[in-house]
């Protein structure tokens, strides 16, 4: 009956715990960017995190995929798991890692080389296509979960750069799909796109998270309201409140998001 | 597909290892690069250092008058008339005085003892008399050169194999040397006259010195200075503070680029047949040299006071502008000033690339073998005008001879020249940590 | 020469006169209120030293310039025209002097003109360049039939003429010297370009950059004294004399080895700023998909940066081939077309020197080659820079 009940309450509001933080603190150098951070993100869901800039939310963010071990001075404390599995254990490679959880950048990056080889790179590195039709079959799929797949079909070997700036974007998420991950981490995705584009991706993630676990970053509070169903509030490196979307955006708990969310800090 | 991420599947494993092997080329390329320079220094050193040291002989020399000045009026011009050759002799006889007093006893003919002096020993203690008169009839102490191979002996060039096998010398001539050396008349002291003395000839490396290509080098780096300090600001101002954006604008900045990556030796070619075939001017000459160096560091002192000006913000001109000053005194109040240090540091890189240039200056003759000090100014041959050689074609000069003992001379002098663009960067390095400004 | 100093005496002391003529009249029309100036008194004073040095000194070298065109010699008319030049500046800037005078307008249209002249001397040197070249080229094509020049496959010059002056020899030592410079210096420079900008940590990168940097900054003929005293008898006593290839310490190898040491900092700098400008987004990029640093390089950094390593690549083979003194003390003086990298072989810019240095004489064809080599030298590296330069400023303006 217990356990009936468990199931019943995952089976409705998608609970599967995918990443799991616990205490986490983050140094640069000296400075304490992030402090004493406890996280529970769900499978299939989007996740937002928001907060003013400078509150320590895309820093979190990179250390879901380890992305801070690129920065020299970085150091992380605390556990995080994915799966159970903690991800900052010395036997992990951080290449099988990013693999699993891929990563959307503020500015569209695509590399200097042709549709085709942007989304292909990932499947190529990795090993997970064993021929040519296997991995023309997922570029085209992820082409086509990335909703790209209709304008860039008849120019895959076109440079990637010179896409739209929304395609653009388009074409990192497809490349970040190609590899097949599990999470998705989105580091303000539409910061440098127009609404029209923003629009396009926003629809874009909501598709997402019927087979991932999305995790974005944003300093747009509309845009967490429309995109996330959990939503987390950071200040000054802390994690403040951390709940369901419409619960943080209708009736908050600590006066620190409200004040944030009604404009008043940020 | 669900794989753990504790464990490294295979392909991870390669791809680590072919991480592993790049991250290896890379740090080996640095290593070889580290290598490159430290073997190339040690050699230098290796073999250079040995030129700051020489071997002299210290001789009681009696100066007999019936030799030197048998008029006895200590006239000049006669006894002038009394030649290197003449002088041989006498040192000769004071190096037999010395052995016989140090009890040394040899079967060396008293030819070949001769030979173990320089033959430069004799013009040095003339030079000596004639400048006094006085000394015709006494004994006086000399320390003279000892010959190329003697010296090389104590340097360690010269062994008793290699002696057995050369003209020039014999294991006998070593032997006496090193029982001289034991008694203290032979010693292998610093040898100042190695920046003093100009060059000398084939027979004579123990004489050759970097007097006259230091001189050299001196006045070719003031016509540098003066000529291409002013015209590249003053060119690097036109372009940066005054020129439209044009055609003729954009092809003197394609050309000053060109001209930064045209050889060397295609200056020379410019200078011999302008400055040379067309002006006339003195062939060796450090007006030539310089003029041609001018020309080719040019491009690196307008490239570099380009930078400067450009790192000055334009807040700065438009404060100058705003109370009232014209466009020229808000450069040279203002923007100039504040550039100064770029510009300076980049002058001095500039004059080191001309201080170790080579090339252009064999082409308009400073390869001549020049035992004269020139002079700054002579009224026949003009300002800088008289023949010269200069640091770095002196090396190149020294590699041509055939006596091994040049080869130390050479690595000598460039040493030598190492340590002037040693002092000449550190004091743009010092320039640039001291002033620089970040805006 | 010596008719100079007189004008040039008489400059510095009408200048000086001049400026303090200037400065006194200045302040006396002002009546000793500087106020009812519309110019200062120093800059009077600047206007009338400039008005009187820069047309007299511009007349010299024109005069000098025409007397040697001409092949007469200095007169005292010449002399005299300076002079007088200089004399009616000064006057006219002193009967100029009023209140009302904009002395500083004058003033700096003088220095106006100081700062453009001096900026077209870059462009009168590229054509002194040319022309001091393409001159004696004639001459020598005029002598010697510019077909054997540039096809024939002999060169073995001879003083008492019926010379065989064929470039392609040369060239081919040239090249070849070059090639394994480059191979040498491209892959060692890049690599470490790319450790120090993407591995190295920063006490490592403290250490080797300026040990790079040094490299750098060593004059040629101190590679080309290492190459004839070190490495030419090393590779000759290990490698060439073991191995049958030859009893010579001048060789390709020896020039080619040590030109790669001196290309290596060259390579490196420059790969390193090109590396530098792609944009760390691109490299985030990748590294977020799950690759290795290495696999980040190989496959998105340098692809990315390939324009630019290409132009810095092509700079460095225009420098190996322009260069002098390394092949002249470490290649060799035999011109050769062999393939052994251990013989001894020569290049153009050997030849120029061997050919202008010594006893010349610009009537016959074995000097004046030494001008049709430089122009090839020239050409060919001028090709090379333009189009490197092209490359690199096209590479640049793609990330900015």
């Amino acid at each position: 009956m217990e356990d009936m009940y468990h199931a019943d309450r995952a089976m409705s509001t998608q609970q599967d715990i995918k990443i799991k933080a616990d205490k986490v603190q983050v140094y640069y150098a000296d400075n304490h960017a992030i402090k004493d951070v406890d996280v529970e993100i769900a499978d299939k869901t989007v996740t937002a995190f928001i907060g003013p800039s400078g509150c320590g939310k895309s820093t979190f963010l990179r250390c879901l995929n380890r992305m801070n071990d690129t920065i020299d001075i970085c150091r992380v404390e605390g556990d995080i798991t994915i799966d159970g599995e903690d991800i900052y254990d010395p036997k992990v490679d951080p290449v099988q890692l990013r693999a699993k959880v891929g990563m959307v950048f503020q500015k569209p990056n695509p590399f200097p080389k042709s549709i085709y080889d942007n989304v292909a790179y990932g499947p190529k590195i990795h090993g997970l296509a064993r021929n040519k039709a296997e991995l023309d079959e997922i570029v085209e799929k992820s082409l086509r979960k990335a909703a790209l797949w209709n304008e860039a079909k008849d120019r895959l070997t076109a440079p990637g750069t010179g896409l739209s700036g929304g395609q653009q974007q388009r074409l990192c998420i497809a490349r970040a799909i190609a590899t097949a991950p599990e999470v998705l981490l989105m580091d303000e995705p539409c910061s440098a796109l127009d609404p029209i584009a923003t629009a396009q991706v926003e629809e874009l993630i909501d598709e997402l998270r019927q087979s991932y676990s999305v995790v974005i970053v944003t300093h747009s509070m509309q845009q967490a309201a429309r995109v996330s169903q959990k939503t987390a509030f950071f200040h000054l490196g802390n994690l403040v409140e951390y709940d369901d979307t419409d619960k943080i955006f209708t009736n908050p708990e600590d006066s620190r998001t409200e004040s944030y969310i009604s404009g008043r800090i940020g | 597909m669900k794989t753990s991420l504790l464990a490294a599947d295979a392909r991870t494993k390669k791809r680590n290892a072919a991480e592993a092997r790049f991250k290896a080329y890379g740090f080996a390329a640095i290593i070889v690069a580290m290598l490159a320079l430290l073997i190339l220094l040690t050699s230098v050193l290796g073999n250079g250092m040995s030129s700051f040291r020489q071997t002299y002989i210290a001789l009681d020399v009696a100066l007999p008058e019936e030799k030197l000045d048998k008029s006895g009026v200590r006239d000049l011009s006669v006894m002038s008339k009394v030649t290197t050759i003449g002088y041989a002799p006498i040192l000769r006889n004071a190096l037999l005085d010395a052995l016989a007093a140090q009890g040394i006893e040899t079967e060396l003919s008293n030819k070949d003892i001769g030979n173990m002096i320089s033959k430069e020993a004799a013009a040095t203690v003339r030079n000596k008399v004639l400048a006094n008169p006085d000394l015709v009839g006494q004994t006086v102490s000399f320390d003279v050169l000892a010959s190329g191979r003697i010296d090389g002996y104590f340097k360690g060039r010269v062994t008793m194999e290699s002696a057995a096998l050369d003209g020039n010398t014999s294991p006998e001539a070593l032997m006496i040397a090193q029982a001289l050396a034991d008694a203290g008349v032979m010693e292998t002291k610093f040898n100042w006259n190695f920046f003093v003395w100009p060059d000398a000839s084939d027979q004579r490396p123990e004489a050759a010195g970097l007097g006259v290509a230091i001189l050299g080098s001196l006045y070719m780096m003031i016509v540098v200075l003066v000529l291409a300090l002013p015209i590249g600001v003053a060119s690097s101002i036109y372009l940066e503070e005054f020129a439209p954006k044009n055609r003729w604008t954009d092809l003197i900045e394609v050309n000053i680029s060109n001209l930064a990556a045209v050889p060397s030796i295609v200056y020379g070619i410019l200078g011999l047949a302008i400055f040379i075939n067309f002006m006339e001017f003195n062939q060796s000459s450090p007006l030539v040299g310089g003029l041609v160096l001018t020309l080719m560091t040019l491009p690196t002192i307008i490239i570099s006071t380009r930078a400067a000006l450009k790192s000055v913000p334009p807040s700065i001109r438009d404060a100058a502008l705003g109370v009232g000053a014209s466009k020229m005194q808000s450069v040279f109040h203002h923007v100039l000033p504040l550039a100064a240090p770029g510009i300076l540091t980049g002058t001095i890189i500039g004059l080191a690339q001309a201080l170790g240039e080579t090339a252009p200056l064999l082409l308009i003759g400073m390869v001549a073998f020049v035992r004269e000090y020139p002079a700054a100014y002579t009224p026949e041959s003009g300002l800088f005008g008289e023949a010269s050689t200069a640091l770095p074609v002196q090396v190149f000069n020294w590699t041509q001879r055939s006596d091994p003992a040049f080869v130390e001379r050479a690595s000598g002098a460039i040493i030598t020249l190492l340590v002037f663009l040693l002092i000449m960067n550190a004091v743009a390095i010092y320039l640039r940590r001291r002033f620089e400004r970040r805006w | 020469m010596q008719s100079l100093t007189l004008p040039f005496i008489a400059i510095a002391g009408l200048a000086v006169l001049g400026y303090f003529l200037a400065k006194s009249r200045a302040l006396q029309v002002s009546g000793g209120d500087i106020r009812k100036l519309v110019s200062l008194p120093s800059q009077h004073a600047l206007n009338a030293v400039l008005a009187t040095i820069v047309p007299a000194v511009a007349a010299i070298f024109l005069i000098s310039l025409y007397v040697r065109l001409t092949d007469g010699t200095g007169s005292w008319f010449f002399q005299f025209v300076v002079i007088g030049l200089a004399v009616t500046g000064l006057a006219l800037s002193l009967i100029g002097i009023k209140t009302e005078t904009r002395a500083r307008t004058f003033a700096e249209r003088w220095i106006l003109g100081l700062l453009i002249f001096a900026s077209t001397i870059a462009i009168l040197t590229t054509i002194g360049i040319v022309f001091s070249m393409l001159f004696e080229t004639f001459n020598f094509f005029g002598q010697y039939d510019w077909r054997d020049f540039f096809f024939s496959t002999n060169w073995s010059p001879n003083f008492r003429g019926n010379s065989d002056l064929g470039i392609i020899p040369l060239l081919w030592g040239t090249l070849y010297i070059s090639f394994i410079a480059l191979a040498f210096a491209v892959p060692v420079g890049l690599f470490a370009a790319i450790y120090l900008s993407e591995y190295a940590g920063p006490r490592m990168r403290a250490v080797a950059k300026p040990a790079i940097e040094v490299l750098a900054g060593i004059p040629t003929i101190v590679y080309g004294l290492f190459a004839l005293i070190t490495v030419g008898p090393f590779l000759r006593d290990y490698f060439a004399a073991p191995m049958g290839f030859g009893q010579s310490a001048s060789s390709v190898m020896t020039a080619g080895l040590v030109m790669g040491v001196m290309l290596i900092p060259f390579v490196s700098s420059l790969s390193d700023d090109i590396i530098n400008a792609v944009p760390q987004a691109m490299r985030d990029g990748s590294l977020g998909l799950g690759a290795t640093k290495s696999e980040t390089i190989r496959q998105v950094v340098v692809p990315a940066a390939l324009p630019g390593i290409v132009g810095a690549v092509l700079l460095a083979a225009s420098r190996a081939i322009g260069e002098t003194m390394i092949v002249v003390l470490g290649a060799g003086a035999a011109a050769r077309l062999s393939l052994n990298p251990f013989e001894a072989m020569t290049t153009v810019t050997v030849k120029i020197v061997s050919q202008l240095t010594g006893d010349t004489d610009f009537a016959s064809p074995e000097t004046l080659v030494a001008f049709a080599l430089g122009l090839t030298l020239f050409v060919i590296t001028l090709g090379l820079n333009v189009l490197a330069l092209y490359i690199v400023r096209k590479y640049r303006e793609q990330y900015e």
